[in-house]
């Protein structure tokens, strides 16, 4: 957000976290809400990671431990599937790939510039001393 | 009283809409906002928030930005409870003058803050807040440091523990006090609720919750909350120290209800020995050290002797 | 739930505090969190009295500290409501931290201060240590003389902080015991007509209109809090005083009394004049009027709004008088007293400066008797016969021991 003068903003450095009215906010997804530039939503610390995520969906059941225990809201679930990781908010802390429980993992962590596509078809494959 | 959410499972958990954002400033793998996620994803009531100073407030509320969805209040280090039993009584004031904007709501009011601003300095003011018996809910987010200055001491910090003002040293092994018993204290105001919850049991913590925002009157949670710079392990093993943390009792989850009948709500089908928590945190590591590792043994007898004391209390029934 | 409204008489004999504690009541307030405290204590009781006979609708908490009852009025009023509260002394001092706070959040808040001396040694008693403590702390602070102005002022501090332009917190100060604890009598306003002068609480920002969820008490670094503080300052600078005057002028017209921003007594051909506050302006007043039989022209200028300070106010009420004394009821503690810098600020790029000294007096409940107004009467008149200060710049007055003077 742009530097403001002081008297560019609200009184009592107050902020609001969406723009206009929201009705139901327990029953509206990040995507339907209109949320201000002042919602850190609205920002990106993508720039703190090393590593990243990847996602490959050929092997997750659901279970969504990686939601639940996702520190930064980064693990988007929606009509109890996980949709995949959202890169703005993800810090690579890698609790995500810790807690999946599938073999192989369906999340594992790789350098930030990896390519996606690349590294899902050289998946591992299940590791059969594990299992 | 509104009706609770419905919460079987963790796939219908996920289906939940978050009222608490990401690009926030908590370190990565914090496990504060993990707690915080899952008390607000417990209700779908709409939410009071408060903070007290400390790694949760400056990490969320950083200006431009905030990180709340619901309206929150920060005022300083000791006095976030307060904050919110101040809106509470506003709230009850406006309620019974049919001045609310949305009457029909069933808003929830919930202080969070860190062991320092809680069993140290905001002690005082959440001790007055649960004697007066308002309608909220003060969830401690321990990590048993004063993790946003740099790893100072509190009163939570545990014996042997190395943090910067109790440092391990040539001729000191850390922190020489044990760490305060805050939810029996809290307990002991005669409140309808007190908890200590963990992340990694969140069927648990969420069912503890819902069972806080249930009753009328002031709750308590204590909430685990390892932390990754303080208690120096890798960022991606928050959950495996929690779990570490449960499993060999050192936080065991109890609650106890109308200050006095104490019900366990988590029995580790293999207790993990302590010393396995201790060895997986730098904070620990000089306990290892042969002149030191008379402690360990002592870290286990108390964490004995403490579960101990738990299934009596509860056998008990008093 | 409801309330009962109250007759009152035209004329109540009510002290300071009890003024306060109805005009409270009939500002129909919704949350009072609270501490008590010598010599405010009163207000407190005074208040829960009114509720427990069912005279008051609004939440009454009364909490653990004197930092908490302010801590509870912030999350009050940012919750959205009208809040008040009282204190004193070591009670006040305890929530400066708060005060700050609640001033940055831009929450409309009273808090009747009945000043009291600061402790060490401990003191029960009226002088001004509480409220110039408070004078950083970026509140709005009215100085009541007596009974009738604590009862007024309430009025307007509710009308002019809860202003959406002001949206700052408001004192109202009144010296401990001698106006708390002294029963006079005051002219009262109807239930009804108290109420419509301040009107309905209209909320800003409120956390409790859940469709427009707000933070409150964010951290702001470098790059963002001199632009705040600024802010604050700007609108304490530019936006209070009229908005004062306006309900000064409201008021009249509603009671016919009348409040100015500097309260001026026989100043229009005052030679000599002096500068106070709190009782001490009536006392001044009384002596002024007798010196003038002995021929020397006095004067007495009161401070009603201490902050915003009335900077080019005063200037202008002190621009014909010949020497002017400062008083202070609060030990400096290293420096020249508060009002002796505050009127020379105002007066240092002004024409015409009239001789300035200061007097350090009252502390811990120390009465400035007639005599020693007398005397400084003579002392300023001296002053303008020598054409310069003859004395030091600062003296006390009514201590024991060797006379004490500096700078």
């Amino acid at each position: 957000m742009a530097k403001k003068g002081w008297d560019e903003f609200e009184i009592g450095a107050m902020l609001r976290t969406f723009d206009g009215k929201i009705d139901d906010i327990a029953g509206t997804q990040q995507e339907d809400r209109a949320y201000s530039e002042n919602s850190s939503y609205t920002a990106s610390v993508a720039d703190w990671r090393l590593i990243k995520p990847i996602f490959n969906k050929d092997y997750c059941i659901d279970c969504q431990f990686c939601w639940i225990y996702c520190p930064d809201v980064s693990i988007i679930a929606r009509d109890k599937k996980l949709i995949g990781v959202d890169m703005d908010h993800c810090k690579g802390c890698g609790i995500c790939v810790e807690v999946c429980p599938t073999n192989p993992k369906s999340l594992l962590m790789f350098p930030e510039q990896a390519d996606e596509e690349t590294e899902i078809a050289s998946w591992p494959k299940k590791d059969e001393e594990e299992a | 009283m509104s009706e609770m959410k419905k919460i079987k499972n963790l796939k219908e958990f996920s289906t939940s809409a978050d009222r608490f954002e990401g690009a926030n400033l908590l370190c990565p793998g914090c496990a504060h906002s993990i707690i915080v996620r899952e008390v607000l994803n417990a209700t779908n009531d709409d939410l009071i928030l408060s903070a007290s100073t400390g790694c949760l407030e400056v990490c969320t509320a950083v200006y431009p930005y905030t990180s709340w969805d619901a309206s929150w209040i920060h005022i300083g280090f000791e006095n976030g409870s307060t904050a919110v039993a101040g809106a509470e009584s506003m709230y009850k004031a406006l309620k019974n003058k049919g001045r609310l904007k949305q009457p029909e709501r069933n808003p929830k009011f919930v202080s969070f803050a860190g062991d320092g601003a809680s069993y140290d300095i905001g002690f005082q003011w959440i001790s007055g807040c649960m004697e007066r018996g308002h309608n909220i809910m003060h969830v401690v987010l321990d990590n048993e440091v004063y993790a946003n200055t740099g790893g100072q001491r509190s009163s939570s910090t545990p014996i042997g523990s190395s943090a910067t003002t109790s440092p391990a040293g040539r001729v000191s092994y850390g922190e020489k006090k044990n760490k305060k018993d805050m939810v029996s204290i809290m307990a002991a105001h005669g409140i309808p609720y007190s908890a200590q919850v963990a992340p990694n049991k969140w069927k648990d913590m969420v069912k503890k919750i819902q069972h806080g925002f249930s009753v009328d009157g002031p709750v308590f949670i204590n909430a685990v909350s390892p932390c990754t710079t303080e208690w120096k392990f890798d960022p991606k093993d928050t959950m495996y120290i929690t779990d570490l943390s449960t499993d060999s009792l050192v936080f065991p989850l109890y609650e106890i209800i109308d200050g006095h009948e104490l019900n366990i709500t988590y029995r580790p089908k293999n207790v993990v020995p302590v010393e396995e928590y201790l060895a997986a945190q730098g904070r620990f590591k000089h306990l290892f050290k042969d002149e030191y590792k008379y402690l360990i043994k002592e870290w286990q007898e108390r964490v004995d002797s403490n579960w101990a004391y738990l299934q009596r209390r509860e056998e008990s029934r008093v | 739930m409801a309330f009962d409204k109250m007759e009152l008489k035209d004329i109540e004999v009510w002290d300071g505090n009890f003024a306060a504690a109805q005009a409270m009541r009939q500002c129909q307030i919704d949350v009072v969190a609270a501490y008590p405290i010598t010599p405010s204590t009163p207000i407190v009781e005074g208040y829960a009295k009114f509720l427990a006979d069912g005279y008051v609708e609004g939440e009454f908490v009364m909490v653990e500290s004197e930092h908490a009852a302010m801590s509870g009025c912030i999350g009050a009023a940012a919750a959205g409501g009208r809040v008040a509260t009282a204190t004193s002394s070591q009670g006040f001092a305890l929530m400066v931290e708060t005060l700050y706070q609640a001033s940055g959040m831009r929450l409309p808040i009273v808090l009747n201060v009945v000043n009291r001396a600061l402790a060490a040694p401990l003191n029960v008693n009226g002088d001004h240590s509480d409220m110039y403590l408070g004078r950083d702390s970026g509140w709005i602070q009215f100085d009541a003389y007596c009974p009738q102005d604590a009862y007024d002022l309430n009025f307007i501090a509710f009308k002019v902080s809860e202003d959406h332009d002001v949206r700052l917190p408001c004192m109202v100060h009144q010296d401990g015991f001698i106006t708390s604890h002294t029963a006079q009598g005051v002219h009262t306003l109807s239930d009804d007509v108290a109420y419509s002068f301040v009107g309905d609480f209209k909320p800003m920002n409120d956390m409790l209109d859940f469709e427009h969820p707000v933070t409150h008490g964010v951290q702001t670094e470098e790059d963002w809090h001199f632009e705040h503080k600024a802010r604050q300052h700007n609108d304490l600078m530019t936006k209070v005083m009229p908005k004062i005057q306006t309900a000064f002028d409201d008021f009249e017209k509603l009671s016919g009394r009348k409040y100015n921003i500097v309260e001026t007594y026989d100043m229009d051909d005052a030679d000599v004049c002096v500068v106070c506050m709190g009782t001490s302006v009536e006392t001044a007043r009384e002596v002024a009027t007798e010196m003038r039989k002995e021929g020397i022209k006095a004067g007495v200028v009161g401070i009603r709004v201490i902050r915003p300070f009335p900077f080019f106010e005063i200037a202008k009420a002190l621009k014909n008088v010949k020497a002017i004394a400062a008083l202070d009821r609060s030990s400096p503690n290293g420096t020249a007293g508060m009002l002796f810098n505050e009127i020379a600020g105002s007066l240092y790029n002004t024409e015409k400066r009239a001789l300035l000294s200061g007097y350090v007096y009252g502390l811990g409940g120390r009465d400035l008797t007639k005599a020693h107004l007398v005397a400084l009467f003579k002392e300023l008149q001296a002053n303008v016969d020598a054409g310069k200060v003859t004395t030091q710049l600062q003296q006390f007055i009514g201590v024991r021991g060797p006379k004490l003077a500096y700078l």
